[in-house]
């Protein structure tokens, strides 16, 4: 492993967002349009503040989850159907060198759409968070972003068609919406569902939030903080062994 | 004299024996044979399907062989792909390039997969060979076609590899900078880089040191390309005072003399013409022996 081959797929990666602000526009922009559209939501149906916080907090991170995994997910079945993928292993580019610099190049949109998510959250829902909750929350929204798209790498290995990239989309984000414990508590549901809730980032980031929310530290339930990061360790590393060069 | 077959294998840069590639049900290629010498340009000709693609994609380990060994520079270019690529140089079929990005940053991005130090250096070098410079910064979606294979050309190149894959590079290509194309692949090959490049154009075959005719997934024939001339057939028109005949030959290399001799040149012949076949006739003909031929 090279760095300096990391560093240049980051850095081809970020010159290439930066070339298309329209896109760069409507990834950060998309996601405050769907947290105002939540505040209307519980406008008309008048629930509760702390009750309202414990669904938007966790939502907003799902939006986080939604937006990056979708981006990394077309973006690399892309790479391969033109062909480049290949062209940059033939180039002397290694699996690990190409997915950590499409996550280093990727993180600046995510760390965007983190900030502005919670920024949004905090306007609009008065959360009422100091700076230090505010940290917290994005550093559990931040991490979240960066193992979704890791995830979304993983996903589009097992895609060779940008077509066949879009039935994996809903196979992902649904159940990481039903599952998690954004609706109803992960204990409430069958075994199986439960399974696959720990198949979704969303699920160990859902965990660590409702801390955040409840007043507490991050870490306070040290498992809950240290399984987000671990589990985003096993989805980097089983993007990287799929990312195969032959189709 | 016997032949050092350890040394001669030394000197060819690439080396492929009862190569066979299937993808599912179908044989893409079917027990290929097929040796470079180093600093040579070798031309595969075919039709399209004829297994050349697949064949270069073998050559820089892209794709495995089902069966047969391969070696380039020595190395299996798959099991060994990390070495045999440092050396290797690939021009695939499409210029496949970033289309947003520009001239120098998409070389600048392929040269880093190799080049530690000095990219700056080599990417003007080889912006300068494919004669880019006043183009360096235009993006990639506004170049024309030749622009484009160039870029791609100059991405395969900026390394300075030893063996270089060139898969239909002058596809599309206008005939002066299909010229130039062909000056430069001599330029290369002069300075000792070996050439592997795969072409519909039967005439640019000439260009070439040694030609191999794929079709169907076999080497048809691995040949000089005077060679190939010399092996095709021809047309006898004799002209008499008494009429004019017409024969057909199947080698004016080997049968010319004999079908002179044989038609008996007296007096009242007042001339001959010995029409040779094109070389797109003489490919063809080896490709397609019916005469079907249409597929190039």
């Amino acid at each position: 492993m090279r760095f300096s081959r990391i560093r240049a797929v980051g850095g081809r990666v970020l010159h290439q967002i930066a070339r298309d602000r329209r896109f760069v526009v409507l990834v950060v922009v998309a996601p405050l349009l769907l947290v105002f559209f939540v505040k209307t939501l519980f406008e008309a149906t008048m629930v509760p503040a702390p009750a309202q916080n414990q669904f938007v907090v966790p939502f907003g991170a799902y939006i986080v989850h939604f937006a990056t995994f979708i981006l990394t997910a077309i973006v690399l079945v892309r790479e391969r159907v033109a062909e480049t993928l290949e062209r940059m292993f033939v180039n002397g580019y290694r699996q690990v060198e190409i997915v950590a610099g499409y996550l280093i190049g990727y993180t600046v949109l995510a760390t965007a759409v983190s900030v502005m998510v919670l920024a949004a959250l905090e306007l609009l829902f008065d959360l009422g968070y100091d700076l230090g909750r505010l940290v917290e929350a994005f550093v559990i929204l931040w991490l979240l972003a960066v193992i979704s798209m890791a995830l979304g790498i993983l996903v589009s290995n097992l895609a060779r068609t940008e077509g066949q990239v879009i039935p994996f989309i809903p196979l992902v984000i649904i159940p990481s919406f039903l599952f998690s414990g954004i609706i109803v508590a992960v204990d409430v549901l069958p075994r199986w569902a439960q399974a696959i809730s720990r198949l979704s980032p969303m699920y160990y980031a859902n965990q660590v939030l409702q801390q955040v929310i409840e007043g507490n530290s991050a870490t306070s339930d040290f498992g809950a903080a240290l399984a987000l990061p671990i589990f985003g360790l096993v989805v980097l590393g089983l993007a990287t062994l799929t990312l195969r060069e032959q189709s | 004299m016997v032949t050092d077959q350890g040394e001669q294998e030394m000197n060819d840069a690439i080396s492929i024996s009862g190569v066979s590639k299937r993808y599912g049900r179908i044989a893409a290629l079917s027990g290929v044979d097929l040796t470079v010498p180093a600093g040579t340009i070798v031309g595969l000709v075919g039709p399209n399907g004829a297994g050349k693609t697949t064949l270069i994609r073998i050559l820089v380990g892209a794709l495995r062989a089902d069966q047969g060994t391969v070696r380039v520079l020595g190395q299996d270019p798959f099991t060994n792909r990390r070495l045999v690529r440092t050396q290797i140089g690939y021009m695939p079929q499409a210029p496949v390039l970033y289309q947003d990005l520009t001239i120098g940053e998409n070389i600048t991005f392929f040269a880093r997969g190799h080049l530690n130090g000095g990219v700056a250096a080599k990417v003007a070098e080889v912006v300068r060979f494919v004669d880019l410079e006043e183009e360096i910064d235009r993006q990639v979606q506004s170049l024309s076609g030749g622009q484009a294979q160039r870029t791609s050309l100059a991405a395969a190149l900026v390394h300075e590899p030893n063996v270089l894959f060139l898969d239909e590079p002058t596809a599309g290509v206008d005939p002066e900078l299909r010229r130039t194309f062909w000056l430069r692949f001599r330029e290369l090959a002069d300075s000792g880089v070996t050439l592997v490049v795969s072409t519909h154009q039967m005439d640019e075959v000439v260009h070439c040191d040694r030609v191999a005719i794929v079709r169907s997934g076999l080497v048809l024939a691995d040949a000089a390309p005077k060679e190939l001339f010399s092996s095709g057939g021809g047309t006898v028109r004799i002209e008499k005072e008494t009429g004019s005949e017409q024969h057909h030959i199947g080698s004016l290399a080997d049968d010319l003399p004999r079908v002179l001799y044989d038609l008996g040149l007296d007096r009242s012949v007042k001339r001959i013409d010995v029409q040779g076949p094109t070389m797109e006739e003489v490919i063809l003909g080896l490709i397609d022996p019916n005469g079907g031929g249409h597929a190039v």
